[in-house]
């Protein structure tokens, strides 16, 4: 028997049996084994197949399918059952296994490759990357680590301050309300710095002995903002968060958020929003050029505090420190005694009173501070600076997704659990997925209009 | 039956195969390079030019050029010092100043307006006056209306504020107020660091004589200084107590501050050994001057008046 080409090198692939000529997998149309001078060897199937051997070959293209000319190559990666192993092996267990596990992984995919034209290959590699990258880039731990590293997405710069336990300890007892508040802020918070890699530092607000006993009472975040900044080297900004806020919006960082265009984003020249009628800027003439100015020297690395203005002044639920010479001097001298017993009467806020007396008294303050519309990292809930009725720069709008809410002053006759409860609700809602919104927005629909039933997925 | 046959071969070859692209340069093997150098290059701009807050790093403190290196700051009070007095100091600043290629602040009470404070505090809005009319300058020296300079010859960015020289001035682990206060001046304090140099006599911090180094700090520190709570408090020496209180309770002004002895810029006219005036000390003072009255205080000055005279003329 003359063969027109060499056996087949595909694994179990064997001789070319004569007669089965849909074996051949080549789509070439072989002359085949009718030119041979030998008597050729029919077998009944192939003698059946060709209506009783009219003895010339009908001429048939083998590309008749997909299936047709792959046929082979399928049935070959197939597992087998194999009998016909070493005859010794015969009393082994084992034997009459499906052999494809005797054929290495690797050799498998080698030939697996081996078969596949260059053009697939490519095409396999680049969705491999495709797929891979989508991979890293939205699921894998390594995002987490992207955006951590300072040079990538900076997000070890940023700290976040969480006053937890307020009133805690000698005041008052701490109620279920009062877990639950914690609890749902700082899982909130947690959630937020474990997606943009940023830090978290919560801090117990207890009063404490060290400062129900002096003066110092409230002063007790300046102490942590001055004990974070030294616990993490690497941060340049510490934001401060009362307990009772809700980051509304996880999806956003800071950075995009506010950082990477800070100068377009704040405000210096309290003129802007001045609830407290500040006479800005100085005008004394001992003063120079850029303490005069409205704005400092305006550009943004110069700016060290930045905070937000609400009805009655300014807010230091949510604001944010950079670390920086400036800030050591301004958390040594934001407390001082003669200051305190002048004026503790008057200061029902204490440290954010203290600010603006510093801010009104002293131009150093003043060319370092910067002021963010309050909407953009402190948004109030309905009940907060409620006299004048719905404030568009103060009151959060879920039309505009915004940042951050502050239940700021809720523990004064209102209820502070319930608004964080129900904010908490809004954010989940609207922060929910495609497949979620689907579910809920389509087939639970479609299923009421159906049956009558509202159902949850 | 039979096949299609591919079209015949032209019998006419042309001579030359055509070009497979109009840049023979970029050939497939060579456009992957191009392609792949081009990637790199575009990943390598966008981790560059990434927005990262890192761009607004801490500005670069503006060194003052040191021109003039000191400027003279003075606060006049006729009413209490007598006007004969109140012009032999003008001539004394001057002089100095003249001699050294100094600059001169002087001030009279009255200039500024303190919101009612005693008139003493004139003396910190005119040294914060001083940074900003000579921004360039390099110290501030502070010498109030009843203290002469005695010694020409003398610079004070030699004699007072080199660091090598203030590393042998300063008193370190030194109590700030006299007797015992348990607030002590920093013991690991460098001379190059330093920012305020004043001095001490009997009752506490003196803050008739004293030097501040142009800067940031300056700013700070003297705009805290002139706190208009600190004004309204009713310290008991006004100005000098309140100074006394922001260096204890607060480090970020002691730790730029160094006590040196007395007698370096800030002789008595009479009192202790350690801070009696002798000849060659750069500046005398009279500390019971205003309280004393007119004619007293002209009768004590007149000496030295005539010293000072003498010694610049001799310079």
């Amino acid at each position: 028997m003359s063969l027109s080409r060499s056996p087949s090198p595909v694994p179990g692939g064997g001789w070319a049996s004569p007669g089965l000529n849909i074996a051949s997998g080549r789509s070439s149309p072989i002359p085949g084994f009718t030119g041979s001078t030998t008597t050729p060897v029919k077998w009944e199937s192939s003698r059946l197949k060709r209506g009783f051997g009219s003895g010339y070959p009908s001429f048939e293209t083998k590309n008749q399918s997909f299936f047709g000319r792959h046929m082979r190559r399928f049935s070959s990666g197939l597992p087998r059952f194999n009998t016909s192993r070493h005859y010794a092996d015969k009393e082994k267990l084992g034997r009459g296994r499906w052999s494809v596990h005797s054929v290495p992984l690797l050799g498998r995919i080698q030939s697996i490759m081996g078969r596949m034209g260059r053009r697939t290959k490519i095409r396999l590699l680049i969705l491999l990357i495709i797929l891979l990258s989508i991979y890293i880039f939205y699921n894998s731990p390594l995002v987490y680590h992207w955006r951590r590293s300072l040079w990538l997405g900076g997000g070890q710069k940023f700290v976040i301050i969480l006053g937890a336990n307020v009133g805690g300890g000698v005041m008052d007892w701490k109620g279920a309300r009062e877990w639950a508040i914690e609890r749902d802020s700082v899982r909130n918070k947690k959630k937020y710095v474990a997606r943009w890699g940023y830090d978290l530092e919560i801090v117990d607000m207890s009063t404490k002995k060290r400062y129900a006993h002096e003066w110092r009472e409230s002063w007790e975040k300046v102490d942590f903002v001055r004990t974070t900044l030294r616990k993490y080297p690497k941060a340049e900004w510490v934001w401060w968060l009362d307990l009772t806020t809700v980051i509304m919006e996880p999806s956003y960082s800071l950075q995009d958020h506010i950082f990477n265009h800070l100068e377009k984003h704040v405000y210096r020249d309290i003129n802007e929003y001045n609830p407290l009628n500040i006479t800005h800027p100085f005008t004394d003439v001992f003063l120079d050029a850029e303490s005069q100015s409205p704005v400092g020297d305006g550009k943004a690395s110069s700016i060290n505090l930045i905070l937000s203005q609400d009805c009655s002044g300014f807010n230091l639920g949510s604001f944010f420190v950079r670390r920086s010479i400036w800030t050591d001097r301004l958390l040594d001298i934001w407390w001082d005694p003669v200051a305190y017993e002048q004026k503790h009467m008057e200061w029902e806020h204490k440290e954010q009173d203290a600010l603006e007396q510093l801010y009104i008294s002293q131009p150093w303050i003043r060319k370092h501070t910067a002021f963010l519309p309050q909407r953009m990292i402190n948004s109030f809930p309905k009940g907060a600076c409620a006299d004048k009725g719905i404030d568009p720069r103060i009151h959060y709008n879920e039309k505009d997704r915004d940042f951050l809410v502050s239940m700021a002053g809720c523990e004064w006759g209102r209820d502070c659990w319930g608004e964080m409860y129900s904010f908490r609700e809004l954010s989940y809602y609207l922060n929910r997925t495609w497949w979620e919104r689907f579910k809920e927005d389509f087939l639970a629909l479609i299923w009421f209009k159906l049956t009558g039933q509202k159902v949850k997925f | 039956m039979h096949f299609a046959l591919p079209p015949r071969k032209t019998s006419k070859p042309p001579p030359y195969l055509p070009r497979s692209t109009r840049l023979p340069g970029l050939r497939k093997t060579r456009l992957k390079l191009v392609a792949l150098v081009a990637l790199v290059f575009l990943a390598l701009i966008f981790l560059v030019t990434q927005p990262s807050s890192s761009r607004h790093s801490a500005p670069v403190q503006r060194v003052p050029r040191g021109d003039p290196p000191v400027v003279l700051v003075t606060v006049l009070d006729e009413g209490k010092y007598g006007r004969s007095l109140t012009k032999s100091v003008v001539e004394n600043r001057l002089q100095y100043a003249e001699k050294h290629g100094y600059k001169t602040l002087i001030a009279k009470v009255g200039d500024y307006d303190l919101k009612g404070a005693p008139f003493t505090w004139t003396a910190v809005v005119a040294m914060r006056h001083a940074l900003t009319k000579y921004p360039d300058c390099r110290y501030v020296w502070f010498l109030d209306s009843s203290g002469f300079i005695m010694n020409p010859k003398l610079k004070i960015e030699e004699h007072v504020m080199r660091p090598s020289r203030l590393d042998e001035l300063m008193k370190k682990d030194f109590p700030v107020v006299p007797p015992d206060s348990i607030i002590k001046t920093f013991s690991h304090l460098k001379g190059q660091d330093v920012d305020l140099v004043l001095t001490q006599d009997k009752g506490g911090l003196s803050s008739g004589s004293l030097i501040v180094r142009n800067g940031e700090w300056a700013k700070f520190f003297l705009e805290t200084w002139f706190d208009p709570l600190y004004r309204s408090y009713n310290f008991q020496k006004a100005e000098t107590h309140a100074l006394e209180h922001i260096v204890q309770w607060h480090p970020t002004i002691l730790a730029r501050m160094a006590i040196i002895d007395q007698r370096v810029i800030n002789s008595y006219s009479n009192g202790d050994k350690e801070a009696e005036y002798k000849d060659g000390d750069l500046a005398v003072r009279f500390p019971q001057c205003p309280a004393a009255g007119v004619e007293a205080c002209e009768a004590e000055t007149e000496s030295f008046v005539q010293a000072w005279r003498r010694a610049f003329a001799d310079s």
